[in-house]
């Protein structure tokens, strides 16, 4: 979304017209699932995280500064939701079966039955990999690896100073690259 | 800490993060260091995978919109509603007091409305506190 447009939005959603909030949802939604997903494990949970996040950051939207990107302050909302549904629910990171998470990339049905099946088999041991790391350890990986953030960005989502954020990367990919190891995937080691 | 490149260096030039003069630094070393190249391609490796396996959480799902739109909207129509009916009971019970009928008139008619706001406020609780554990409140016709 244009940055204009999006500031135009926001500056509407803050004089009370609930109206404008639904293309800023639209908009944050798939890499808002996507990240949620990533953090609870399954698209249930991820869901409910989504919604409340939405939520809360319409209802704290008077404080949200308009010369700043919205996208890093909505996603630090959703992973504190996320972090909040984990700890007060006593869920942890719970991996559903994989058909309900993810979707095959359009690239799948391209290569064939027996590539698809691979890189099914490879997604699930991604997944279950990101599924014995610690939270901070994931939350780092997701937001790099698959919502592609800078550093900057990530330190302001997760609330740390910016020269922190390559040493949590590099502890998060040592701690996947270990558990990875430990599933017995092909890996350099 | 690998030879003279930090870990922390390591990952900014796996990311992209260092300026031109320091990714030269990084790529010197790097042509030297075989512990360096390996620790590339293990970290280049890694980010492949994500690349390659991205998560695309399945679309098939309702948006979010409609449960999200419910939820910021109808605050201010409650408030609304209930300041109105709360302004409008209480000048309808001042009337009421006020007004020259016989008390036993005003006691029935009284009975009558109480009970009926008793009886609603009732379902409408009881529906609350149901609305958690109904395993249809997300199904859309």
């Amino acid at each position: 979304m244009q940055p204009d447009l999006e500031r135009e939005l926001i500056r509407k959603c803050k004089a009370g017209d609930a109206r404008f909030y639904e293309p800023l949802v639209r908009a944050y939604e798939p890499a808002g699932l996507r990240l949620a997903v990533a953090m609870m494990g399954n698209a249930e949970d991820a869901q409910d995280a989504l919604q409340e996040a939405f939520i809360k950051t319409y209802d704290t939207l008077h404080r949200f500064d308009l010369r700043k990107p919205f996208g890093p302050w909505f996603f630090q909302i959703l992973r504190n939701q996320c972090r909040d549904m984990l700890r007060s629910r006593n869920a942890k990171f719970r991996v559903e079966a994989l058909d309900g998470n993810v979707e095959e990339t359009p690239g799948d049905a391209e290569r064939g039955p027996e590539r698809s099946r691979q890189r099914n088999a490879a997604r699930e041991l991604l997944w279950r990999g990101l599924e014995r790391i610690g939270t901070e350890h994931r939350e780092i990986l997701v937001l790099k690896e698959l919502e592609g953030f800078h550093y900057g960005e990530i330190a302001q989502i997760l609330e740390i100073p910016e020269g922190t954020v390559a040493s949590r990367l590099f502890h998060a990919r040592r701690a996947l690259r270990d558990a990875l190891v430990d599933m017995n995937a092909e890996y350099p080691s | 800490m690998t030879g003279r490149i930090s870990s922390e260096d390591l990952m900014r030039y796996l990311d992209g993060e260092l300026s031109p003069d320091q990714r030269a630094l990084v790529e010197v070393e790097l042509a030297t260091s075989t512990e360096l190249q390996r620790e590339v391609a293990i970290y280049r490796a890694l980010k492949e995978d994500f690349r390659e396996l991205s998560f695309h959480p399945a679309t098939r799902r309702a948006s979010v919109w409609d449960r999200v739109n419910v939820r910021v909207t109808r605050p201010t129509g409650w408030i609304l509603a209930l300041a109105g009916a709360a302004v409008w009971m209480a000048y309808g019970a001042y009337v009421f007091a006020t007004s020259p009928y016989d008390p036993w008139e005003k006691l029935a008619t009284a009975a009558v409305a109480i009970g009926v706001l008793l009886l609603l406020a009732s379902v409408i609780w009881e529906r609350y506190r149901e609305l958690d554990k109904d395993p249809y409140r997300d199904v859309y016709r």
